[in-house]
């Protein structure tokens, strides 16, 4: 060992300055810059299961509104000779869709037997008037899905506004807004709705959208109440309202921004709600009146005939549970998602 | 406490005095009598009729008679059944309801605390996994399809229950079943989310930290701590539970009030519309009124007082 | 929350396996009916039990069975004696005097004495007691000036003398009065028990006394199953073999079936998709309603250009030809019911002379036929002489499952006709009456169901004076042949019998209603019953001469 360490002499070439260039800057923001709902994407997207579901919602949305395109069937087309026969997919011999079923023990091609040509096959089934289930299924998840969509945009608006302005103004108004919202709340939302249902004289989409509008938008307005309460404090709504904002700007362009989160969770729930409730209407025989179908009139149809022919209540009732599982995963996914404290 | 208490009954009075109101003119705008024949009947007829069900009056002054019978106890004659009270008419179709609704609660709330606490003790495992997909699955299936599949499977296909009547205990196993469902689904959601944060948090670490065994930290700390909000939960489930007696009794046919609320309906029996909305609202708030109360003395924390938040 | 993503996707993934599920069925047919007991399905609650107010199937039914009147209709309609042991007709067709049997004994002890019928009959066309089927006693002596206030309740032209005589005086022969004495609505009445229970007589079981061949037990007037039992003081006893019946109300017809099939009930009512699969059950039975189905046209609709269209006959007949009632009846319904051979019904009455059936007689067979090239030809030629190219018309029903498949059958059956647009109306039943009522629609499927077997029951909803008439069809000439019936040829069974068919033929020549089809129950009851009495119109079930063997 040559090197003495006593020895080495410092000199002053041994020090020279880094390129500032080229050396590691420590302000910079190493992680791209995303906005919060790029964030709230991107952790979405992380979540299997919540993403699983958007996937799986936007197939059925697409299957609802757009499925037409593909399959042409009109829902509403009747071929009475053919009413009731099973699920028959060309080429596939599968027992369950070969268009077979058990008539009094026996195994029938109930195809053959309605007298059906070779050509005839519906994918999964007819109903009992011979309209093809899987156009009306398609048909019926649409208007399911529309009726559930106006609904809570219609209470999306209502809640909204009520929880905000309860929540702005304070005092004796929020007091008497919260009575109102403690009244309704206190009366079973089901039983309003069946007798909103009633009252409107059944017509249909409109009543029952009505009904489901004007009762279930307590939650959303409780919710928006509680987060304006806190938001109306803090330093930047102070500021605007120093600087001379109105109110209905403030709560336009600061109070909405901030609450979109608790607003799009909520939503989230309110949809497979109404959904439901849509769907227990319709069931009980006060919803949507024929033609037209919704998964709840599918189900009840399809339940006449559930020890015979149990595709015609499985298939709707199989959407319906998927639809109330996408929407509840999805909803627990974003609540996670928006929420800056469970990241993981 | 005494203030609260009466602040609380005056609201529920006029909540009841409220709802009686709505449904009372809601009902006056639609179609329909008592009168079967219309047709073929003779204007006296029409009238000894209408006059039976104090229809021949004025409205205003039948909503008169009709809020002040509430305080006597009386909620007008059914069109359905002739001369039968509606107030008997829901009184003798309460008790099997309300056999039913019971059971279903204590199954569906026992069954889910054991399912939540198991999912949120052995978070992240199979049996976690299992209990998380019970309970979103009793979310997502409608009480109505349930009711049917256990009528089928578990009543026709086995034989093992009977497919529906009400002649006893057996009776009552499948439509309590349909019913449990999602008071279950609603209380393990509840209770595992509740438990996760309390297992996480500082007193439990302090308990485990002393040795306690895992069972002994549940059941003395975890779970007592997170059965006090679940007491918030018995309302919105007594308010799915009717939700829920509508179909499901009507599809094991069972003699209660759901069943009678349906059928009113569908052949516009309106005072026994009215009535059982009444009594399903005064249910309600008077549950609400309990679980709050019952929520403050259990819980040190919450104080009753006047004012709300 | 933060649930383990595995266990969410398999939920998901679970859901979908589901559409593998599928299930054959397999029905182990055990029997709940054993020694002299039986059990059957109400397919709706009891409303009363009350005979002055009866006016639903099963109370009629239940009350059939635990109560008796002068007469009890046995087997295809006939007239079987009941508490009256002789009748005797003067006076031209307008008296009759009934001699009463005098073993005949209420449930309570009490002797049924003439005294029982004219109490009865005077509760019922009382007003205050505010029976709305006091009409039928239109024709009695005074009965419609009673039920309108005008006169007292002791001028009904009903009379008792002594306990077993009874004398009853009518305003005019009426050619089917036996059939009327044998429906529930003219049984007789115990005062004492009425009185005492005053308004809560017939509201249960226990506020009831019974004459007939069986008691009622166990109905608290709102809950969903009760019990016939043999009733030791009826005057046939001997006759009657059941110990006991029990009757569960069942609602729903998978329910019912699945009741059958785990042997809980021994007869039940079966749906289409259910019918086709136990068509060749053994147990299988089809029984025949006198109900018909058909088609009204609001000729005095508020759309003139409706009504102009309605009036048209061309317009009508088209959407007749329209409709292909087989394949309706066969592939949608398929209940057992049946094409209409015209709208009175078929299996109701016969001709008194050959025996043949009224819709043989009446029979206009082009009026319920299917061809479409024809209802297009007509339906293009009726629009060219209104002077309209295309109609918009609503078609208003009941919002029960019967009758939503058959507006969206006619529904489509019409759109095929070129320029017709229709809209379906489904209304709850009684929403559905007041519209038709009012005149508040545009056309309306509207079911009629006799109250007793005779066709004028039937024929004289469409007089044009009759409240009933809601499509005010206007006929000189039917109703001329109406009045005759029930006027100058009610006592000459012939003429009457001729008056009727050709009033028929008149309704159909005109095409003044649509019939589609009579409505038939499908049942399965098992072959162990024997002995059930089932008639289309007034009260169906006779259960007297049931057994179990």
């Amino acid at each position: 060992m040559a090197d003495n360490p006593k020895e080495y002499q410092i000199q002053p070439g041994d020090f020279a300055p880094l390129d500032k260039q080229a050396g590691p800057d420590n302000e910079h923001i190493a992680a791209p810059s995303l906005t919060f709902g790029q964030d709230v994407w991107r952790r979405l997207k992380s979540n299997k299961t919540a993403f699983t579901s958007f996937i799986i919602l936007v197939l059925l949305f697409l299957m609802a509104f757009g499925g037409r395109a593909i399959y042409h069937q009109n829902p509403n087309e009747q071929a009475p000779r053919y009413a009731n026969l099973p699920p028959k997919i060309p080429g596939v011999n599968l027992p369950g869709f070969n268009g077979h079923i058990k008539q009094s023990g026996q195994d029938v091609d109930a195809y053959a037997q309605a007298g059906a040509g070779k050509d005839v096959h519906y994918i999964l089934g007819t109903d009992y008037l011979g309209r093809d289930l899987l156009a009306r299924i398609m048909y019926g998840t649409r208007i399911s899905l529309e009726i559930a969509l106006i609904a809570t945009l219609i209470d999306l608006g209502i809640g909204v506004t009520f929880g905000i302005i309860s929540g702005w103004k304070g005092g004796r108004v929020d007091l008497f807004m919260q009575r109102i919202i403690e009244i309704l709340s206190s009366v079973p939302s089901l039983v309003v709705m069946v007798l909103m249902a009633t009252a409107f004289q059944k017509t249909g989409m409109a009543s029952i959208i009505a009904a489901l509008a004007l009762i279930n938008w307590t939650t959303m307005a409780r919710l928006t109440r509680a987060q304006t309460l806190q938001l109306k404090n803090q330093d930047f709504i102070l500021a605007a309202r120093t600087l001379g904002e109105s109110a209905p700007k403030i709560a336009w362009k600061h109070l909405l921004p901030n609450l979109s989160s608790v607003i799009i969770i909520q939503t989230m729930f309110t949809i497979p709600n109404a959904i439901f409730f849509e769907a227990f209407l319709s069931y009980i025989g006060i919803g949507i009146s024929s033609p037209q179908a919704s998964l709840g009139t599918l189900i009840n149809d399809g339940q006449k005939n559930f020890q015979f022919l149990p595709y015609q209540m499985w298939y709707p009732a199989i959407v319906l549970i998927i639809l109330m599982l996408a929407f509840n995963l999805l909803g627990d996914g974003m609540r996670d998602a928006f929420d800056p404290k469970s990241k993981r | 406490m005494r203030k609260y208490l009466l602040k609380r009954i005056f609201y529920l009075i006029l909540t009841l005095f409220i709802v009686a109101t709505a449904t009372f003119f809601l009902m006056k705008l639609m179609p329909g009598t008592p009168l079967q024949n219309e047709a073929k009947l003779t204007p006296s007829e029409k009238a000894a009729i209408l006059a039976q069900y104090g229809l021949d009056k004025p409205v205003w002054m039948q909503y008169f008679i009709y809020i002040g019978g509430i305080f006597k106890g009386s909620l007008g004659l059914s069109f359905q059944f002739s001369d039968q009270a509606v107030s008997y008419l829901i009184g003798s179709r309460m008790g099997p309801s309300m056999q039913l609704g019971g059971q279903a609660m204590v199954i569906g709330v026992v069954f889910g605390i054991i399912l939540g606490a198991v999912g949120a003790i052995r978070k992240d495992t199979w049996a976690d996994r299992i209990a998380t997909i019970i309970s979103i699955l009793g979310i997502a299936v409608p009480s109505f399809v349930l009711a049917i599949l256990l009528q089928f499977y578990l009543g026709l296909k086995t034989g093992w229950f009977p497919v529906a009547g009400w002649q006893g205990f057996l009776y009552t196993i499948l439509p309590t079943l349909a019913l449990a469902a999602s008071p279950l689904a609603e209380t393990a959601r509840f209770i595992r989310t509740d438990m996760v944060d309390v297992l996480s948090s500082d007193y439990i670490e302090l308990a485990r930290a002393k040795g306690l065994s895992k069972f002994g930290i549940v059941y003395h700390h975890a779970l007592r701590n997170s059965l006090i909000p679940m007491v918030t939960l018995i309302g919105p489930l007594a308010a799915a539970l009717m939700t829920g007696s509508m179909v499901v009794e009507n599809i094991f046919s069972v003699p209660g009030i759901g069943e009678q609320f349906v059928k009113s309906i569908l052949v516009n029996d309106y005072p026994t519309i009215m009535g059982v909305t009444i009594f399903y609202s005064a249910l309600l708030c008077v549950l609400l009124l309990l679980t709050d109360i019952i929520y403050g003395i259990i819980d040190p924390r919450i104080r009753l007082s006047g004012n709300g938040d | 929350m933060n649930l383990k993503t595995a266990a969410k996707v398999t939920a998901v993934a679970g859901a979908s396996l589901l559409f593998l599920a599928a299930c054959g069925s397999k029905n182990s047919s055990s029997s709940s009916s054993s020694k002299n007991t039986a059990t059957m399905a109400a397919q709706a609650e009891l409303p009363t039990m009350d005979l002055s107010k009866s006016t639903d199937v099963w109370s009629s039914n239940m009350l059939n069975n635990t109560n008796e009147g002068l007469y009890r209709i046995g087997k295809n309609g006939s007239i079987k004696p009941g508490i009256a042991k002789d009748t005797k007709v003067t006076n031209g067709g307008k008296t009759y005097t009934f001699t009463l049997r005098k073993n005949a004994k209420w449930s309570n002890g009490d002797k049924v004495t003439a005294k029982d019928f004219v109490y009865g009959w005077q509760r019922t066309v009382n007003p205050k007691t505010a029976s709305q089927y006091a009409y039928l006693y239109s024709g009695i002596e005074n009965a419609d000036q009673i039920v309108d206030g005008k006169k007292p309740v002791s001028s009904l032209g009903i009379k008792a003398d002594g306990d077993y005589k009874l004398v009853v005086t009518l305003e005019k022969p009426i050619a089917y009065f036996d059939k009327l004495m044998g429906f529930v609505n003219f049984f007789p009445q115990n005062e004492k028990v009425a009185k005492n229970y005053g308004s809560k007589y017939g509201t249960t079981s226990k506020a009831m006394v019974y004459n007939g061949p069986y008691k009622m037990s166990g109905w608290t007037g709102t809950n969903l199953s009760w019990k016939l039992t043999k009733n030791n003081d009826y005057w046939d006893k001997k006759a009657v073999k059941m110990d006991t019946i029990n009757y569960q109300v069942v609602k729903d017809n998978s329910t019912g079936l699945n009741l059958f099939n785990s042997g809980k009930i021994d007869d039940t009512v079966l749906s289409s998709q259910q019918v086709k699969n136990y068509k060749t059950n053994k147990n299988y039975k089809v029984r025949q309603t006198a109900s018909t189905f058909y088609v009204e046209f609001n000729r005095a609709d508020k759309d003139a250009k409706l009504a102009k269209a309605f009036k048209n006959k061309k317009i009508r007949q088209a959407l007749s030809y329209a409709i292909n009632r087989q394949q309706y009846v066969k592939s949608t319904l398929g209940d057992g019911s049946t094409v209409s051979k015209g709208y009175v019904s078929h299996n109701l009455a016969k001709n008194p002379e050959t025996g043949a059936d009224f819709t043989a007689d009446a029979a206009v067979p082009e009026a319920v036929k299917y061809d479409q090239t024809k209802a297009k030809q007509l339906f293009k030629e009726g629009m060219k002489e209104i002077g309209e190219t295309s109609l918009n018309i609503k078609l208003l029903s009941d919002d029960t499952e019967g009758a939503k498949k058959s507006t969206e059958f006619v529904q489509g059956a019409w759109e095929k006709l070129p320029g017709l647009k229709v809209t379906n109306q489904n209304v709850p039943f009684k929403t559905r009456l007041s519209r038709s009522q009012n005149g508040n629609f545009d056309t309306v499927i509207s079911a009629w169901n006799a109250d007793f077997t005779d066709p004028i029951s039937f024929l004289s909803l469409f007089t044009s004076d009759n409240s009933y008439n809601n499509g005010k069809y206007d006929s000189a000439e039917y109703d001329e042949l109406i009045k005759k019936a029930e006027g100058a040829d009610a006592n000459n069974k012939n003429a009457r019998w001729t008056d009727m068919v050709n009033a028929e033929k008149q309704l159909m020549n005109d095409e003044g209603v649509i019939p589609i089809y009579q409505k038939s129950e499908a049942h399965l009851t098992r072959t162990s019953l024997k002995g059930i009495i089932w008639n289309t119109a007034g009260t169906n079930y006779n259960l007297k001469y049931m057994s179990v063997k």
